[in-house]
């Protein structure tokens, strides 16, 4: 009897081409090898990185001739002597530094609660309500965001409109120090919650209604079950907070009123305004420097969190 | 274009084939423009011309671009990257042997001396208008003309009317007044008071580059008003939207916050205010007709008519003897004129400038950032 043609579909000998044609590109010999391959992506593009890097390095050695505007062709460590002995650069590097660590503890403080609330909710409604409030900031700009709180703080601005209606003279909210924070704060903080919701979602609900049933209120639950599990998602979101707070340009220079800049801007000056590419670089690696440490510190102590993927360390 | 502009247009056309010496024969005046420059090298469907954005490119635009693309049917695209960020940009490119991303750049002189000396300028010296202009179109210090100065301007004190009643600020000094801390805003890298501050701060313009020591005592007296920093456009928008009564800025900028409905003047103080130039240049490493065309373009922002439209627009004066100032700035101090102008005014060579700017601008933002 002769077989019916649909017992081996056309699709089925068109994965069979398929299959022959990919064992001829890749052939099972070369398995091992995929996972590697699947990292290319990756290695190409750390790979770039630290070809810019290497570049950097080598600009960093070299000091600016005014006379030409040319790198100086011999080698020295004249960038690098002025960058540990300059004030401005101790000044611009401790603000950052300071700021980056108020920013970390403040956004953790504000995204906490908000990533609880969105993770329990029993309510749909307000869960889709606070992501899309998570959410909407991401489709805004940086840049704009900072002017609208321009627009909102200025002298006058809303707020100050408002403190005018009940008598109080304008007062100046905005290009100072706390302004630059505020701003970062707000700025972080949906990054904070995206990094903690999934940390919060793996705590199982039993845990904390086991601790009640076992007596404890709901401060000591939250003191000793609930805080101790989110520790990966702490640990992940500070990192990230942290680290963007650090390298941060645009809400130093808008909201700080040219007196708050940040390393970054420092960074922008040296290239940009004067010209001076060594000097750029070499506070470009020295920042990269003092982002890496801190990252491994925290990595050393207490683990990558949930940047980790749920491995401990 | 039609209206008004139309007769300004026909001079321009003309003076436009003056300036490139192609009207040497009456005859040619009226030829069509496909024909009178057709022993011209081959035309570019564009150029890019590196400006600043708001008023500053308009009046480009209306006075400059807009004429020369008529005369010669090229395109002029402006880019208004910030001048700060284009030079790294073309001068990798001239590095690497690449043809650079604009045509021209219209620069600060200060900015476009460190070009020079990089060696990655044009020489500009054959153009035929360069006859016609002042002293002022020429860089000082430089050999040749690198870059082509185009017109002056000064960094006035602009102040807001209401916040000083008794008249206008007679000295630098009187923005240390208690009642405008927090209400003052300079330039973020000091640029326009460094001098300014040298005097009000009892030392002499001699003294500059070598002991600057009054200068920083100054600056460090006016950081405990303080200060907003910021660059121009912050200026305006300062004082449009009431966060500062007074600010060292360039006249343009506060003509343009007056244009806008804000009550703000301007004065020169008896310390005297830094006058400085801007420019146009060419990199190098252009193709053959696309520098000729963009000599072309700085020929014609040199010629009077150009001047006239371009530096209405601007409120600035320029390089070329017979231009009129705007109806509203006739006798202003920040239109210099005449010699008696000038004293009031701190000119200081752009090679000085650019040798210790990085020294300033450190000291500068030492001082700002502390």
């Amino acid at each position: 009897m002769r077989p019916s043609r649909t017992s081996y579909p056309l699709s089925w000998r068109l994965m069979d081409a398929v299959e022959a044609v990919a064992a001829a590109v890749w052939p099972r010999s070369f398995s091992a090898a995929v996972p590697w391959l699947m990292l290319m992506p990756a290695v190409v593009l750390v790979g770039l990185l630290v070809l810019g890097l290497w570049d950097m390095a080598d600009g960093s050695f070299r000091t600016l001739d005014t006379a030409t505007f040319l790198p100086s062709d011999d080698y020295s460590l004249a960038n690098y002597d002025r960058a540990f002995t300059e004030k401005l650069f101790f000044t611009v590097a401790s603000r950052s530094l300071i700021g980056s660590l108020i920013v970390t503890v403040i956004t953790l403080v504000f995204a906490f609660p908000y990533s609880y609330v969105m993770v329990r909710t029993r309510s749909a409604a307000l869960r889709k309500f606070l992501l899309i409030a998570l959410f909407l900031p991401f489709f805004i700009g940086q840049v704009v965001r900072a002017y609208g709180w321009l627009i909102i703080l200025g002298s006058q601005g809303m707020v100050n409109e408002a403190l005018g209606l009940v008598g109080v003279a304008p007062i100046r909210l905005l290009y100072n120090y706390p302004a630059v924070l505020f701003g970062l704060v707000q700025y972080m903080l949906p990054f904070a919650v995206l990094m903690l919701a999934p940390a919060l979602t793996a705590i199982p609900e039993e845990m904390e209604s086991a601790a009640g049933s076992l007596g404890a209120n709901w401060v000591r639950t939250f003191i000793h079950v609930v805080l101790p599990l989110a520790k990966p998602g702490f640990i992940g979101a500070g990192l990230v907070v942290m680290t963007l707070s650090l390298t941060d340009f645009a809400i130093p220079a808008i909201l700080g009123g040219g007196s708050q800049d940040f390393i970054a801007n420092a960074i922008y000056d040296q290239f940009f305004r004067t010209s001076d590419q060594g000097m750029g670089a070499t506070l470009a690696l020295l920042l990269v420097a003092v982002g890496s440490i801190m990252v491994g510190v925290v990595f050393a102590l207490f683990g990558a969190g949930t940047l980790a993927m749920g491995r401990s360390k | 274009m039609t209206g008004p502009s139309k007769p300004f247009l026909n001079l321009g056309r003309r003076r436009f084939l003056q300036g490139v010496g192609l009207a040497g024969a009456a005859g040619l005046v009226g030829m069509p423009f496909g024909r009178a420059f057709a022993a011209e090298p081959e035309k570019p469907k564009e150029i890019i011309v590196r400006a600043w954005g708001g008023s500053w490119v308009d009046s480009l635009k209306k006075g400059v671009s807009d004429p020369f693309t008529e005369a010669t049917g090229i395109a002029v695209r402006h880019d208004l990257t910030e001048d700060n960020e284009i030079q790294p940009k073309v001068w990798a490119a001239v590095a690497q042997k690449r043809v650079p991303p604009i045509h021209i750049n219209w620069d600060t002189t200060t900015n476009a001396t460190k070009s020079a000396l990089r060696g990655v300028t044009e020489d500009l010296s054959d153009l035929s208008n360069l006859a016609n202009v002042t002293e002022l179109a020429k860089p000082v210090g430089l050999d040749g003309y690198p870059i082509v100065n185009t017109y002056g301007y000064v960094y006035v004190l602009a102040y807001r009317p209401s916040a000083f009643p008794d008249g206008a600020p007679k000295s630098w000094k009187d923005l240390l007044d208690p009642k405008l801390k927090g209400r003052i805003a300079l330039y973020n890298d000091g640029i326009g008071f460094h001098f300014p501050a040298q005097v009000a701060g009892g030392g002499k313009l001699e003294d500059i580059p070598d002991n600057m020591q009054a200068a920083w005592d100054f600056i460090a007296k006016i950081k405990e008003q303080e200060p907003l920093l910021g660059e121009d456009p912050d200026f305006t928008a300062w004082f449009q939207k009431g966060e500062i009564d007074a600010a060292c800025t360039i006249s343009t900028n506060a003509r343009e916050a007056k244009a806008n409905g804000v009550d703000i003047a301007w004065t020169v103080p008896e310390e005297g205010a830094k006058y400085d130039t801007d420019g146009l240049w060419i990199p190098k490493g252009l193709p053959e007709n696309e520098l000729y065309w963009a000599k072309q373009y700085i020929n014609f922002a040199i010629t009077k008519d150009a001047q006239q439209v371009w530096l209405d627009g601007l409120g600035l004066p320029g390089v070329v003897p017979g231009v009129n100032p705007p109806a509203d700035l006739v006798g202003d101090p920040s239109y210099p004129t005449t010699e008696a102008d000038f004293k009031k005014l701190i000119r200081i060579s752009s090679k000085v400038q650019v040798e210790h700017e990085s020294e300033w601008f450190g000291k500068f933002k030492e001082i700002m950032q502390g």
